[in-house]
C-alpha cells in the first residue's frame, strides 16, 4: 500500500479548484490504465481532506457515500446510488479475470494500492504531512507575505530545493518557484525557487489583457483530447531559462538575506545544487491568436513562443491555470509523476 | 477524451468543475444563462470572455481587497499583503460624514495607484453610470466596482457589463439581487453590508439572506423554482444554475462594515471567498497592523488560535457608526435595483 499525500497551499488564491481537479485526477489515472485491476474508491471526505484509495477492486468494501461532498465530481456522484465505492468509474472496463493469486503479495508482486490524501496546506505541520504540493494561482505578492508571516517559507524552500519532493506551480505558484522574478513590487518580493528561470510578472499586461488560448503539450501524450484549453489571466512567462542550475549554491546551507537582483528583480536564497536540467515543456504558439493587437505573431519575431511550461527535476511551473478549466489531463499527468517520485523514493 | 473532461470548454462559469455536475448530471436542456452573456460578447474575441473575467476573481479568493484614497495607503495595502486594492477619493466613512455627491474618482489618481502596485487595481462607477465604466475601462483597471456607495446616476438601471472586456463586481442584499447582477455580466459578487460603518451587522444579514435563498433554491422542485425566480425577479435558468452549485456561480465576497480580523473571520466562516475593507483599515489607528492582520485572520479564518494572536494590540478600530440607530435613508445598501 502506498499512502500519497498531495497538499494545495491554501493561503490565498484558486486552492479549492486545484483540488477538486486532483480528485478528478485520480479518477482519470485508473481510466487511463485500464490493464491494471485498479479503480477509484472514495474512503472518506472531510471539509479539508479526502482520501481516495487507487488500488484492486475491493467490492465488498463499499464505503459510505458521501452524496453531500461537493468536490465530487459529476459523474461519481452520478454514478453513486448504493455502490459509490466500486462504480465510481462511468465507463470501467469489464472486469478482468485476475490470476487468483494477484491479490495476495506474499505469493508475487501485485501493482501496489495507492491511497491518495488530498489536504489544504496552511501551516508547516499541514506541510511536512505532504508527499507533494501544487502551489496555486493567486497574487504572488500576499502568498508571499502570508506564507513567511505564518513561519512557511523556509519549510517550502526545504520541500523544493532539500528534499526535493514534487511541486508544481500555477501562475502566481510558478513565479514562487522561480529562482529570479522581474517587475516585482517596489520593496521586493520573497520567492521561493527551484526553477532556475526567470520569470516576469504580469508579462501580457492589466487584466484587459487577459486571454484563453489552446496550447499543444507534448507531454500529454497522444492520449487524445486535442489541445489544452488553457486561461492566462495577468499572466507571467518564463523570460528566461538561467544558464547555470544552482551549481554556485552555498554548502554550508545558510540562509542568505532576501537577495536583490537589478532593478525590480528579486531572486530566491539558494540551497542544494541540483543537476536537473531546464526543461521547456510548452509555449504559447503565437500571440496573434491571443491579443488583441493580430499583427505580430511569435514567429514573425522570429521566436518559437513565449515559454509558459517549464520542467526541472520534481518541479513543475505553468505560467496558466488548468484549475480553471475543468480539464483534469494535467493534474492526471502530473500525478503519475508524482506517484513515480514517490515509488522511486521508496525504493532508496 | 472523457465524458466529464471539458465538456464545456466555453461554458463561462467560474466554477467549472464543480458545476459539471450541475450540467452534465441532468438532462435539462435550459442552457445556462451565462451562455448568453457570452454569446452577447463578441466571441470572436477570447479576451472578454466570461472565463476570463470570473478567473480573475478566482485568483482573488482567500484574499483581502482594501480601499486606498491615495499611493502611500496603496503601498501599505500591498506590503500587508492585498490581495487587490480599491482605488477611490473618499472611502465610505468620509463620503458618509462630507455628504455631497460621490462620483468616479480622478483618473491620475486611479492611474498613480496603477503604477504603484504590481496587484490588481479595482476602481469604483457610480450605479448605472456607463460613460463612468467606459473611462475606467480606458485607464486600464483591473475591475469595476459598480457601486452603491457612489450616488447613482441612473434610477431603474444598472450598467450592460457583458458590453465591456474589463469585469465587473457589484453588491447584492440578497439572491435575486446577486443574480440579477450576474445576468448583467457581473463576474463577481459581494455583499453590499453597510459601507463606512465598521458596524458588520448588515454584511452578516446580506450574507444570511443569500445562503438561506440558496438552500430553499436547492432544496425546491423545478415548479417552485420558477416560482422562486418571479418572486426574486431573477433569470430561472441561472437560479437553477445557483441551486445545482449550491453557491453563487461567481465568486462572492463579504463587504461593508469589515474593521476587525474578527470580523473578517466571521464572514469567511459563513461561507464568503474573501472580503473587502473598506474604512475599516485607514481610519484606524494603526493602519499598517490592522491590515496585516486581517490579511491573516482571512487566510487562517477556521483557526482562532491565530485569530487571537492577530487581534492582540492593534490599537484603536475605526469609531464606527451603529446601523441600528442609522434611519433607513442613511442606509447606502438601499441603492441599487
Amino acid at each position: 500500500m502506498i499512502n500519497l499525500t498531495v497538499g494545495v497551499l491554501a493561503l490565498q488564491g484558486a486552492f479549492v479548484e486545484h483540488l477538486t481537479l486532483l480528485r478528478q485526477a485520480a479518477e482519470e489515472l485508473q481510466r487511463r490504465q485500464p490493464l491494471q485491476p485498479n479503480t477509484a474508491t472514495a474512503t472518506s471526505t472531510s471539509t479539508s481532506t479526502t482520501t481516495t484509495t487507487l488500488g484492486p477492486r475491493q467490492r465488498g468494501s463499499a464505503s459510505p457515500s458521501s452524496p453531500a461532498s461537493p468536490h465530487t465530481d459529476a459523474k461519481s456522484t452520478a454514478d453513486a446510488g448504493t455502490d459509490a465505492a466500486a462504480d465510481i468509474l462511468p465507463h470501467k472496463p469489464p472486469p478482468r479475470p485476475t490470476p487468483p493469486d494477484l491479490n495476495h503479495s506474499s505469493l508475487s508482486p501485485s501493482p501496489p494500492t495507492i491511497s491518495l490524501t488530498t489536504l489544504e496546506v496552511r501551516t508547516p505541520t499541514d506541510l511536512a504531512r505532504c508527499d507533494a504540493l501544487i502551489l496555486p494561482g493567486g497574487e504572488s505578492t500576499s502568498i508571499s507575505l502570508i506564507a513567511a508571516r505564518t513561519g512557511l517559507l523556509e519549510p517550502l524552500r526545504d520541500f523544493v530545493k532539500v528534499l526535493r519532493k514534487p511541486v508544481w506551480g500555477t501562475c502566481a505558484g510558478l513565479i514562487l518557484l522561480a529562482e529570479s522574478a522581474d517587475r516585482s513590487k517596489s520593496t521586493g518580493q520573497e520567492l521561493i525557487g527551484g526553477l532556475d528561470v526567470r520569470v516576469q510578472r504580469n508579462y501580457f499586461g492589466r487584466q484587459v489583457e487577459s486571454f484563453e488560448a489552446e496550447l499543444e503539450l507534448s507531454f500529454l501524450g497522444d492520449s487524445g483530447g486535442g489541445p489544452f484549453h488553457s486561461v492566462f489571466i495577468r499572466a507571467p512567462v518564463v523570460a528566461k531559462v538561467l544558464s547555470s542550475p544552482t551549481t554556485t549554491t552555498t554548502t554550508d546551507g545558510g540562509v542568505p538575506p532576501v537577495s536583490h537582483g537589478e532593478g525590480d528583480t528579486v531572486l530566491a536564497p539558494q540551497r542544494q545544487a541540483t543537476k536537473a536540467q531546464v526543461e521547456i515543456l510548452g509555449r504559447l504558439p503565437g500571440r496573434a491568436k491571443t491579443i488583441k493587437d493580430q499583427t505580430t505573431t511569435a514567429h514573425d519575431l522570429g521566436e518559437d513562443g513565449d515559454i509558459v511550461a517549464v520542467r526541472q527535476g520534481n518541479v513543475f511551473g505553468t505560467a496558466f491555470h488548468p484549475e480553471l478549466t475543468g480539464d483534469g489531463r494535467i493534474h492526471a499527468w502530473w500525478l503519475r509523476e508524482v506517484l513515480k517520485a514517490k515509488m522511486q523514493t521508496e525504493e532508496e | 477524451m472523457s465524458s466529464n473532461n471539458t465538456a464545456f470548454p466555453d461554458r463561462p462559469s467560474a466554477f467549472r468543475s464543480q458545476s459539471s455536475r450541475a450540467l452534465n448530471g441532468s438532462n435539462d436542456s435550459s442552457p445556462p444563462i451565462t451562455t448568453k452573456s457570452s454569446a452577447s460578447m463578441a466571441s470572436s474575441d477570447p479576451q472578454s470572455s466570461f472565463a476570463v473575467k470570473a478567473g480573475l476573481a478566482q485568483m482573488l479568493k482567500g484574499g483581502v481587497i482594501m480601499d486606498v484614497v491615495n499611493v502611500e495607503q496603496a503601498r501599505i495595502a500591498e506590503e500587508a499583503g492585498a490581495c487587490a486594492v480599491m482605488a477611490l477619493e473618499r472611502v465610505p466613512a468620509d463620503i458618509r460624514a462630507q455628504g455631497g455627491v460621490a462620483r468616479m474618482s480622478d483618473p491620475s489618481m486611479i492611474q498613480d495607484i496603477m503604477r504603484a502596485v504590481t496587484i490588481p487595481v479595482m476602481a469604483k462607477a457610480r450605479i448605472g453610470h456607463f460613460v463612468e465604466c467606459q473611462i475606467l475601462q480606458a485607464i486600464g483597471v483591473d475591475y469595476i466596482d459598480e457601486s452603491e456607495v457612489l450616488t447613482p446616476a441612473d434610477p431603474t438601471n444598472h450598467v450592460d457589463k457583458n458590453q465591456y472586456n474589463t469585469p465587473f463586481v457589484c453588491g447584492c442584499r440578497n439572491l435575486g439581487e446577486a443574480l440579477r447582477r450576474i445576468s448583467e455580466g457581473a463576474a463577481m459578487i459581494r455583499t453590499k453590508g453597510e459601507a463606512g460603518t465598521g458596524d458588520v451587522v448588515e454584511a452578516v444579514r446580506h450574507m444570511q439572506t443569500v445562503n438561506a435563498e440558496i438552500a430553499r433554491a436547492s432544496s425546491a422542485s423545478d415548479a417552485d423554482l420558477r416560482q422562486m425566480a418571479r418572486e426574486l425577479e431573477c433569470d430561472y435558468a441561472l437560479l437553477k444554475e445557483t441551486a445545482k452549485l449550491k453557491r453563487l456561480p461567481v465568486v462572492n465576497f463579504a463587504a461593508g462594515g469589515i474593521a476587525t480580523p474578527a470580523d473578517a473571520a466571521l464572514m469567511m466562516q459563513m461561507g464568503c471567498d474573501g472580503v473587502f475593507v473598506g474604512s475599516g483599515i485607514f481610519k484606524s489607528g494603526d493602519a499598517a497592523k490592522r491590515a496585516k492582520a486581517i490579511v491573516q485572520a482571512t487566510t487562517h479564518y477556521n483557526d482562532p488560535k491565530v485569530l487571537a494572536e492577530v487581534s492582540i494590540g492593534l490599537g484603536e478600530a475605526m469609531v464606527g457608526i451603529n446601523c441600528s440607530g442609522m434611519g433607513e435613508g442613511e442606509k447606502l445598501a438601499k441603492r441599487g435595483w
